[in-house]
């Protein structure tokens, strides 16, 4: 279009008239053009005789374009009208290739006309915009709802995995159930052993003095009088690993309140089993909470009733390596290694802060070092993580690894780390990661995963374990599991996240003092404390992580049996701190160790089979809430120092706090033969 | 406990078989796994999953060869080792019976017993090794057949 024309049209100054025409009447009175342009015989219309001509040389000098259609668009604009010739011959007076426009007001002789010849009014461009305007709309609409799918999708999701948890829920409800039930057979079970063991005794005594190494032999088939065996005192007195063992399992009454609080909870699920996810109010009365309804409430880490019951459920009759559990493991699990303490200070877990994106991410992709001496895995490792949209370098052994994160200890936000290579094992590359880089997380994937062995990739400062031969499934969860905050969705990782986070937030404060917290509100019961630090111990990380042969018997077996003893042992009045880590506290933030045991001390044992404390006594709570540096197993010894005195106070039950200090106990008894593997399986 | 988890991991393999249509291998695969590996695959052309299996086969023979060299030499470390190292691609691959017979390779290497007992006879040790070894060969050749088979190389 020429550009003077569209000027004029919206420049309505004095004279209306447009440019575009002006020019059409001057050329048109120009009488050198006739042959090519000229007006009709009437002089009501006009006619380009010679179209190639016309556009060729007048169009140029009067419009300043060349483009014949141009023109014929601008015409139609000003209301020109092409006029056709079909009567008669159907062939235009003035030749086949003659163009002839009309407008009514355009006349030869009306050239003061001029001015009521005007561009059409803007309507037929109204359209135009309307169109564009609608057009977004549509768009706008199919956003909307491409996004209400993409929500119901996640509803969906969060529905399905709501569903999971509270089966979880239920069942280790049930699982804890039947544990006090078994604790309480076995209690019984080792009072008729004391029983014997007391007849025995006496007539022994009878005939010979000193016979003390047969009873433990004999105790040592039973976990409570097993570790009394440490003291064989041979003295003259009537047996005092019997005396004690029968103090700790009267101790043990059951906590009837706490019971009743937990059956309560196992009906309330039982109730909430056949009702939608809405039901679950029902349950959110159980947590106490008020503001936990429906949904929500799965997303309310606080309120899950799994605090309640993972640490107090053993692993007997779950199969704690299934990977629903393992994944919904509600705190970190251990880095430091599980006999020095100094280990916590390099060894913690803390997902990477950055705030990311991607696919799956968020702002950022994550990068991901995979180390594995394989080809094969490597390759199908990279692709699974390729497709999961992350940056993957590779190490083809441990000693590469170690160099790529020395050049850059903070370029990756998770390692995953194949355990037997060539130069330098996957183990002792990560003691030596922990120097430089003592958060990054990293993941062993191997296909050895005994419990001992997990223990000691643990130990070495390992997060987690990825069993070979992986998964997809398998793979989202570590991505997922360890790099939440760079997910898009943390939400959508459902307790994985949501858990991580709760380990965070709840690090810092201080345990005992936490208002709301699920548990405490729970149970409404005081013995009920728990230890909020978000750190896991050895023994029960290890049992999590149990492969699945080992079930019920087993290996297990060992572990179980100390957490008993433990749990007996809080019962006895001395209150041990089961904390979710135990007493080993790898991953947690260590800045928080300093001060830890003098606010447990302050505040009491915390026992944590609600079941089984009975009325803990500060003074021998004292005596347990030792330092969490303090491995389980000196725990169990300090409850025997605890017996060996109570033992020259007949039973008095009360008293053993100022000779219990960790110190003391360890001057006392030294450190136990094997306590390299009695972190974990006592 | 096991019950209710069990289910749900059982839905998620079928929802895999579903997916993807592998043929069945018989003991030789597991299909769980090997059909993610076919996942992988951007299109029908088995781009990702074909080489890597051949690969895998070119690995084996390598390693038979190192095992059979390992084995005049006596010598259970490097046998241990190289069980492991086949142990861990054919268990990747799903490859189920070449992984067991390198399972037990490398734990006869280690001079144990596959229950994890101590066997102190190395001469059993070696015994036990050299028949696993024989047998891992012959079902990498018929699942060599099998997979050229699948993977349309037939020769």
């Amino acid at each position: 279009m020429p550009p003077a024309d569209g000027d004029a049209a919206s420049a309505p100054a004095g004279n209306n008239s447009s440019d575009f025409v002006r020019k059409l009447y001057k050329m048109l009175e120009d009488p050198s053009y006739n042959s090519v342009v000229r007006w009709n015989s009437d002089g009501d219309s006009f006619v380009v005789l010679e179209n190639e001509k016309f556009t060729k040389t007048i169009l140029p000098k009067h419009f300043k374009h060349s483009n014949f259609a141009s023109f014929v668009r601008q015409l139609n604009k000003y209301d020109f009208h092409k006029v056709r010739h079909n009567e008669e011959s159907g062939e235009s007076p003035y030749g086949r290739d003659a163009w002839e426009f009309r407008h009514p007001e355009f006349r030869a002789d009306r050239k003061d006309n001029l001015d009521n010849i005007r561009r059409k009014a803007p309507a037929p461009r109204k359209p135009v915009p309307a169109e564009e305007s609608a057009f977004p709309a549509t768009q706008q609409l199919v956003v909307l709802s491409e996004s209400l799918t993409a929500t119901q999708h996640q509803i969906l999701a969060l529905q399905e995995q709501y569903y999971e948890l509270d089966k979880t829920n239920r069942l280790l409800v049930s699982e804890v159930l039947s544990l006090q039930k078994m604790v309480r057979a076995q209690s019984q079970a080792s009072n008729e052993l004391i029983t014997h063991l007391n007849n025995m005794e006496d007539r022994r005594r009878n005939s010979r003095h000193s016979a003390h190494s047969n009873h433990s032999a004999q105790a040592s088939q039973n976990f409570h009088a097993g570790t009394m065996g440490f003291l064989p005192d041979g003295t003259d007195e009537p047996a005092p690993e019997l005396r004690r063992a029968r103090e700790i399992l009267n101790g043990v009454s059951p906590d009837v309140q706490a019971d009743r609080e937990l059956e309560k909870l196992s009906m309330a699920q039982t109730q909430n089993q056949n009702g939608s996810p809405a039901d679950s109010a029902g349950s959110s009365v159980m947590f106490a909470h008020p503001a936990s309804m429906g949904i929500p409430l799965v997303h309310d880490p606080l309120n899950d009733s799994r605090h309640m019951v993972y640490p107090v459920g053993q692993t007997t009759g779950i199969d704690p390596f299934h990977a629903d559990h393992i994944n919904n493991i509600p705190y970190q699990r251990p880095q430091g290694h599980p006999n020095n303490p100094q280990a916590d200070a390099t060894a913690q877990v803390a997902a990477p802060t950055k705030e990311q994106a991607g696919s799956m991410w968020r702002a950022k992709k994550p990068h991901v070092l995979l180390v594995e001496d394989d080809r094969t895995c490597m390759k199908i490792g990279q692709k699974f993580l390729n497709n999961l949209d992350c940056n993957v370098d590779t190490a083809s052994d441990g000693l590469e690894a170690v160099e790529k994160v020395n050049r850059e200890a903070d370029r990756y936000d998770l390692i995953v780390m194949d355990i037997i290579m060539p130069n330098l094992d996957g183990v002792s590359a990560t003691a030596m990661i922990r120097v430089v880089s003592p958060h990054v997380p990293i993941v062993a994937m191997t296909s050895n995963i005994r419990q001992e062995d997990i223990q000691t990739y643990f130990g070495f400062g390992m997060n987690d374990v990825l069993a070979k031969p992986f998964t997809r499934d398998g793979m989202v969860r570590i991505l997922r599991k360890h790099l939440t905050r760079m997910l898009k969705d943390p939400q959508g990782s459902g307790p994985i996240g949501g858990n991580d986070e709760l380990g965070q937030t709840i690090a810092g404060g201080q345990p005992p003092n936490q208002v709301g917290y699920g548990p405490a509100t729970i149970a409404n019961v005081p013995q009920v404390k728990f230890e909020h630090t978000p750190i896991q111990s050895p023994s029960t990380a290890s049992s999590w992580h149990s492969p699945s042969q080992m079930h019920q018997t087993s290996p297990n077996l060992d572990g179980s049996g100390g957490g008993y003893m433990n749990a007996v042992g809080g019962g006895a009045g001395t209150s041990m701190v089961l904390t979710p880590g135990g007493s080993q506290r790898p991953g947690g933030p260590h800045q928080q160790h300093p001060h830890h045991p003098h606010q447990q001390q302050q505040q009491g044992g915390y026992g944590y089979m609600a079941a089984q404390v009975a009325g803990a006594q500060a003074a021998q709570a004292q005596a347990q809430a030792q330092a969490q540096a303090q491995a389980q197993a000196q725990a169990m010894r300090g409850m025997v120092g605890d017996g060996a005195h109570l033992a020259g106070m007949q039973g008095s039950g009360g008293g053993g706090g100022g000779d219990d200090r960790p110190e003391k106990r360890q001057r006392l008894y030294g450190p136990v033969p094997g306590q390299g593997g009695g972190g974990y399986v006592q | 406990m096991a019950t209710a988890t069990a289910r749900i991991s059982n839905r998620d393999e079928q929802d895999v078989d579903e997916m993807s249509e592998t043929p069945d291998f018989g003991d030789h695969v597991d299909n769980t796994i090997f059909s993610q590996l076919l996942e992988m695959d951007d299109d029908d052309e088995r781009d990702f999953s074909g080489p890597l299996v051949e690969n895998f086969f070119e690995q084996a023979d390598e390693t038979f060869v190192n095992m059979d060299l390992a084995l005049t030499k006596k010598d259970l470390e490097e046998l241990s080792k190289l069980g492991h190292f086949l142990k861990g691609s054919s268990s990747t691959l799903g490859f189920n019976k070449i992984r067991d017979s390198c399972q037990i390779i490398q734990q006869y290497g280690h001079k144990l017993n596959v229950d994890g007992s101590d066997e102190k006879d190395e001469k059993v040790c070696l015994t036990k090794i050299e028949a696993a070894i024989q047998v891992a060969k012959v079902d990498k050749k018929e699942l060599e057949k099998l997979m050229n088979d699948f993977f349309g190389k037939a020769k």
